[in-house]
């Protein structure tokens, strides 16, 4: 499954291929002219011409040079390791170290040690993780061996097989060799930038940020030159390519996409892409800029191209980052009571708030100010601690955006001491693993009476570990495949496990796709909200249902009938309702905002 | 290598039009010059990558049209600016004369913090032309004008020739540098989440 990992990451994520069609190379992209026609040929010049999808047709035929090309992202791997692995050196000079076991990530985010509240726990644990952990010298490459084990183990059991992601952020910043002269650069499908106010390139997705200087101040001019007509420019379309535009006050974030996303998806994503820079540097950078246009923010955000990378990724696959709803790992109700008693004698010390997650999923949130935790902030948090060092400052951008807290990251597994101990000694760790590998809500588990039954996940002593890869059945009842349900009230949702008939990573980011389009139709302000949806198109029948409480998205067979998948829709939600405290962490308070 | 970081320097181009400053942007980054006149409309961009006293550096060259109905991209195009250059024709007065009311149009547009120190490089180009007979403003006049405005360093340049242009881009990367400020102090602000309690979740700017 190792081998089967890698190539399934490269191969899901159609941003890294090409979109095959040769481009205008006549055009100087650098230049800005003051008509609007201008400024319209320079889009359709940095857009390039028609993007063809790669499935279709092979890119090879048209030219040479990409496969090979875009494929080499060993040796800047290595080169990214490096970099990582100084900032391990630097955290070790720290005093504090890490654990880099993977099954559950606890997080702890304090106010700073400062007068009455010195933070006992934290510092306490600090010390001890010291003396204890493995050397920490190499700590920032060792995570990212063990994330990377661990994602191929868990695709062994075909339990997870959404895994795509765990692998690809990894490598940090990909194709830093190329520019905006680069075929392999205008071709990729999707690209995002940073930039400052005076034009000064901050983060490229691709290429090399100083290269790619010229571009930068392209686009500040284009920005500028709007903002200087008292307008904002928000979306340029040029053929099939959209260019979106996000000014957050001194910052610039483009999109360049022709992933045919929708708009307000894509400026979503930029909004968490400025969101996950505030989380590392606070918007006291604001200041900087006020003070100093000529400002540089680079050197801040040293070392953190694998958690841009990483966030990227995840817009490919992960519901949360347009759901704005975080999701839990199911588990027995008595266990994450266990697990959510412990961590709240972790918070009682004076801390913020205690999270222990499983990657990207809850096991137990508690804290005296939960009601302050964004699920956007848990989502930019979650993938910022996957690279961070132990004790690290950071900022929610929701909960405060011009100041910092300190997070205590601690990797946990069965084997280790302290809080784990009793984690491990309740049960909770195993419970994790044994969650992580039977799976959640599997649509072949649908009850036909949902009420009727014990009303857990659980109960079945021995449920079957789908075999990977291997096409078994044809999913649910009546030719349900996949579902997600959001629970309004509590910020969560919950998403089915993916069966046969989308077990590919193909398949699976084309139906992450297609419930981000679903999504955003159904919260389209202009056409003023949807109650239900029903779609029907080649690959599935898409069910959409919005009430106040909840949003289900349920995705059938495409000859499904439409009576059928309603009844369906129906059996689900009481599915979910009948095994909501296995699926959600209940009790929290709704958060405020 | 122990090299400290990339700098990336913003350097804009003014002076009248047809005065040189495209030309002298291509020579210094593509060696290359044309003798076919084509008017900039709005701005143009290149880059180049220099090495100086090891350190690695971008200048991210701006290059405008001098026409007056073309200045609309105003402050945002001069916001954040490490150095400025004038040019002007050695062979033509009026692009002398025009060189204060760029210079203060700069000025008041990117409003630098410290005004009466921002690098500017004043270049005289066209030196070649007629060999130097039809030449109206002497070296003496133009040295003289940058001795007045805080002693802006002068060069004489022929964009054609390829005369004396890497030098001057040399000082006008030297010079950016010498005003790069202190290293802007980012101290954000931690947070006091006991003040924040009492506070009942003030702290929320949503
Ligand atoms: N002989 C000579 N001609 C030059 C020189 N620099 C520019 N030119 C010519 O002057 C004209 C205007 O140059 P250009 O760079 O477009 O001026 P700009 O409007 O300031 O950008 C063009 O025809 C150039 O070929 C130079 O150093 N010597
Ligand atoms: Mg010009």
């Amino acid at each position: 499954m190792a081998s089967d990992s890698s190539s399934a990451s490269s191969s899901s994520d159609e941003e890294e291929e090409s979109a095959g069609q040769k481009p205008n190379v006549d055009v100087n992209i650098n230049s800005i002219d003051n008509s609007l026609d201008a400024i319209e040929n320079q889009l359709s010049s940095i857009a390039l011409n028609t993007p063809i999808d790669e499935r279709t047709l092979p890119s090879t035929d048209y030219h040479q040079e990409p496969v090979s090309e875009i494929d080499d992202g060993s040796s800047r791997e290595s080169a990214s390791e490096m970099r990582r692995n100084s900032i391990g050196e630097s955290s070790s000079s720290r005093g504090s170290g890490l654990w880099r076991n993977n099954l559950g990530v606890e997080v702890e985010v304090e106010p700073e040690a400062d007068g009455e509240l010195s933070s006992p726990s934290s510092s306490g644990y600090a010390g001890e993780r010291g003396s204890s952990s493995s050397p920490t010298s190499a700590c920032g490459t060792d995570v990212v061996r063990e994330l990377r084990d661990n994602g191929s183990s868990i695709g062994d059991d075909g339990v997870v097989p959404l895994d795509p992601s765990q692998t690809q952020w990894i490598r940090g910043k990909q194709h830093a060799d190329e520019d905006d002269g680069s075929i392999s650069w205008r071709k990729r499908k999707k690209h995002f930038f940073v930039l400052s106010h005076s034009g000064k390139p901050i983060y490229s997705r691709y290429g090399d940020e100083h290269k790619l200087a010229g571009f930068s101040a392209t686009l500040q001019a284009i920005i500028s030159f709007v903002e200087n007509g008292g307008d904002r420019v928000k979306l340029v379309r040029a053929g099939n390519h959209q260019v979106v535009f996000l000014v957050k006050g001194p910052i610039y974030l483009v999109c360049i996409s022709c992933t045919e996303e929708p708009y307000e998806s894509l400026r979503g994503q930029l909004e968490l892409l400025y969101g996950q820079m505030i989380l590392i540097l606070t918007r006291s950078i604001d200041k900087c800029f006020e003070k100093n246009s000529k400002f540089d923010m680079t050197p801040l955000l040293g070392g953190t191209d694998a958690v841009f990378s990483s966030l990227i990724h995840s817009f490919s696959w992960n519901p949360a980052t347009f759901l704005h709803a975080y999701t839990c790992l199911p588990l027995a109700y008595t266990t994450r009571q266990t697990a959510s008693a412990i961590l709240q004698d972790v918070a009682d010390t004076g801390v913020l708030f205690a999270i222990l997650m499983c990657k990207n999923k809850v096991i137990s949130l508690v804290g005296l100010q939960k009601a302050s935790l964004h699920p956007d902030d848990m989502l930019l948090l979650a993938n910022f601690v996957i690279t961070s060092e132990s004790f690290s400052p950071i900022c929610l951008p929701r909960y405060n955006s011009m100041a910092f807290l300190y997070a205590y990251v601690h990797y946990l597994d069965v084997d280790t001491i302290q809080i784990e101990a009793v984690l491990a000694k309740s049960n909770v760790l195993n419970e994790v693993e044994r969650s992580l590998s039977e799976g959640g809500m599997r649509i072949e588990d649908l009850p036909v009476d949902p009420s009727a039954n014990s009303g857990s996940l659980f109960h079945l002593t021995h449920r079957k570990t789908p075999t990977n890869g291997t096409v078994t059945g044809v999913g649910g009842p009546a030719g349900l495949w996949h579902f997600i349900y959001r629970s309004i009230y509590l910020d969560q949702y919950v998403s089915s496990e993916f069966a046969s008939p989308i077990s590919h990573p193909h398949q699976q980011k084309r139906l992450y796709r297609a419930y981000q389009r679903l999504y955003a139709s159904m919260h389209d302000k202009g056409v003023g909200p949807h109650k239900t949806q029903f779609r029907r198109d080649e690959n599935y029948v898409l069910l959409c249902w919005v009430t106040q409480d909840f949003e289900l998205y349920a995705a059938f067979d495409p000859l499904a009938d439409k009576g059928v998948a309603i009844r369906i829709c129906n059996r689900v939600c009481q599915w979910v309702k009948d095994v909501e405290n296995e699926i959600f962490l209940l009790g929290a308070t709704p958060f405020s905002w | 290598m122990a090299s400290r970081r990339r700098m990336l320097l913003k350097v804009i181009i003014l002076g009248d039009s047809g005065v040189g400053k495209t030309s002298l942007m291509n020579q210094y980054v593509n060696r290359k010059f044309s003798n076919q006149y084509k008017a900039t409309i709005g701005a143009d961009f290149l880059t180049k990558e220099i090495q100086f006293e090891d350190r690695l550096f971008t200048l991210q060259i701006w290059d405008t049209a001098g026409q007056e109905r073309f200045q609309s991209l105003g402050v945002a195009f001069y916001r954040g600016a490490d150095c400025c250059v004038l040019v002007h024709d050695v062979n033509v007065m009026k692009s002398f004369e025009s060189l204060s009311n760029w210079r203060e149009e700069f000025l008041i547009q990117a409003s630098p913090s410290d005004p009466e120190n921002f690098p500017f490089v004043v270049l005289g180009n066209k030196i070649d032309v007629d060999g130097g007979n039809s030449r109206v403003v002497s070296e003496k006049k133009a040295k003289a004008w940058c001795a007045s405005k805080g002693n802006i360093p002068y060069f004489e340049t022929s964009a054609k020739e390829g005369f004396n242009v890497e030098a001057a881009f040399e000082c006008i990367a030297k010079n950016a540098l010498k005003n790069e400020p202190e290293e802007e102090m980012y101290i954000p602000d931690t947070i006091d989440v006991a003040r924040e309690r009492q506070q009942k979740s003030s702290g929320c700017e949503c």
